[in-house]
């Protein structure tokens, strides 16, 4: 992952839900409390990159900041969702950056279950993508509502698998030309 | 990106390395030997065969001054033997042709454009690494070579089809840790599906990248504190190859 990673940056800005572990004076804003404190155990949506700063983050005494929640993205409802038929499921709707936001998740958590479930739902679906790349009618087939669904990554498997079947069929249509 | 290319060769470099390779012609007017960068080429006597490279000979029969003898493999009945292989067995690709015996043990093994896969002695029963590339162009420059060249046509695309589907399937078999058998896969097919298998091995493995970071503690802890013996981390390290 690089600096520069527009993607990177984009899947840190997703948010998360925070529990607040003090209280925190004159942050009250965040849940809507004008000029208020912020209480203890109040729950506020962060970016992850915040998030994850608060709660990794030792101050003076020992419990951290904030405790970090699962993304709604990442909820067993979802992952249940997924097992069921990993088709069918909307992910962009959930986190456009649905996989790399999985991944920030792993890796503070361990989360053998998530993993099966996220690698099977990648597998399942880019296999779908692929026949939909190759489809000559494009993607305004019946497969619509599944391309809509894509996440950021899996944009990027399509245009990778479209983009090379596209240039080996130029090549044909210029062999054709000469 | 800097560099506008995807990685590995475009199709248009694929079908210009094809171009090295020797396909059999039956010239129609004397030429001297050529001095060419890959060596000499054979002077040409009607009506005796000789091996040209493909450019060559594709040049020489644009000007009619030669006949192209589509290799063994590219007729309608290996075709069809072939793409009825390819149908039946749906979890292979049909075989590369076997390589030659190397010369000497010292030798290298050879390799495409220096494999004679496309002359006309070349094996009728499977397809060289150059076989859609070079099916394409004969059927493209030379087409009144061939005896059905609608037919030879047609079986080129099915098994241009089979064999991308199956390719295509493939992934679903793809672990962080398992691999995909690709023997027999031509040159244009893997430059077409190339960025789609990176593209899933790479997503496969930003998912798996937390497992692996935590085995690999794990095995730097275990070596550390001294457990298993050397048999055990040769075993360690021949799996972390394959991840």
């Amino acid at each position: 992952m690089s600096y520069y990673d527009v993607d990177a940056i984009l899947t840190e800005s997703q948010k998360v839900p925070c529990t607040f572990e003090l209280n925190v004076p004159g942050l009250g804003y965040l849940t809507g409390d004008m000029g208020g404190d912020m209480r203890k155990g109040s729950e506020v949506e962060l970016p992850l990159w915040l998030g994850e700063m608060l709660a990794l983050s030792q101050s003076l005494n020992t419990s951290s900041l904030v405790s970090l929640g699962t993304p709604s993205a990442l909820t067993p409802r979802v992952l249940n969702a997924l097992k069921a038929d990993p088709r069918t499921v909307d992910l962009r709707a959930l986190a456009p950056h649905f996989y790399s936001l999985g991944a920030r998740n792993l890796e503070l958590y361990e989360d053998e279950e998530m993993i099966e479930v996220l690698s099977e739902t990648f597998k399942t679906r880019a296999t779908v993508i692929a026949d939909q790349a190759h489809n000559p009618r494009g993607a305004l087939g019946d497969g619509v509502d599944f391309m809509r669904g894509l996440d950021e990554s899996e944009r990027q498997l399509f245009r990778a698998a479209h983009d090379s079947a596209k240039a080996v069929r130029q090549w044909m249509a210029d062999l054709k030309k000469k | 990106m800097a560099l506008p290319l995807p990685p590995g060769l475009t199709p248009p470099e694929v079908a210009f390395l094809c171009e090295m390779e020797l396909v059999t012609v039956i010239p129609r007017q004397r030429l001297e030997g050529l001095e060419l960068l890959g060596g000499p080429s054979p002077p040409l006597n009607p009506p005796h065969r000789a091996s040209l490279p493909l450019w060559l000979a594709l040049l020489l029969k644009r000007q009619r001054r030669a006949n192209i003898l589509p290799p063994p493999w590219l007729t309608t009945l290996s075709l069809t033997a072939l793409l009825d292989h390819e149908t039946e067995h749906a979890e292979s690709f049909s075989p590369p042709p076997r390589l030659p015996p190397a010369p000497s043990p010292t030798t290298l093994p050879f390799t495409p454009p220096f494999l004679q896969s496309s002359t006309a002695e070349a094996p009728p029963d499977a397809l060289p690494y150059h076989w859609l590339e070079l099916g394409e162009m004969l059927l493209e420059g030379a087409s009144d070579d061939f005896e059905e060249p609608d037919v030879v046509r047609r079986l080129l695309r099915g098994l241009r089809e089979v064999r991308m589907a199956k390719l295509r399937r493939g992934v679903e078999v793809l672990d962080a840790a398992g691999g995909l058998q690709m023997n027999g896969v031509g040159g244009m097919e893997l430059s077409e599906g190339r960025a789609f298998i990176g593209g899933v091995i790479d997503g496969l493995r930003k998912i798996n990248a937390s497992r692996e970071q935590a085995r690999r503690d794990r095995d730097r802890e275990e070596r550390e504190n001294g457990f298993g013996g050397t048999a055990d981390d040769d075993y360690d390290d021949d799996e972390m190859d394959m991840r």
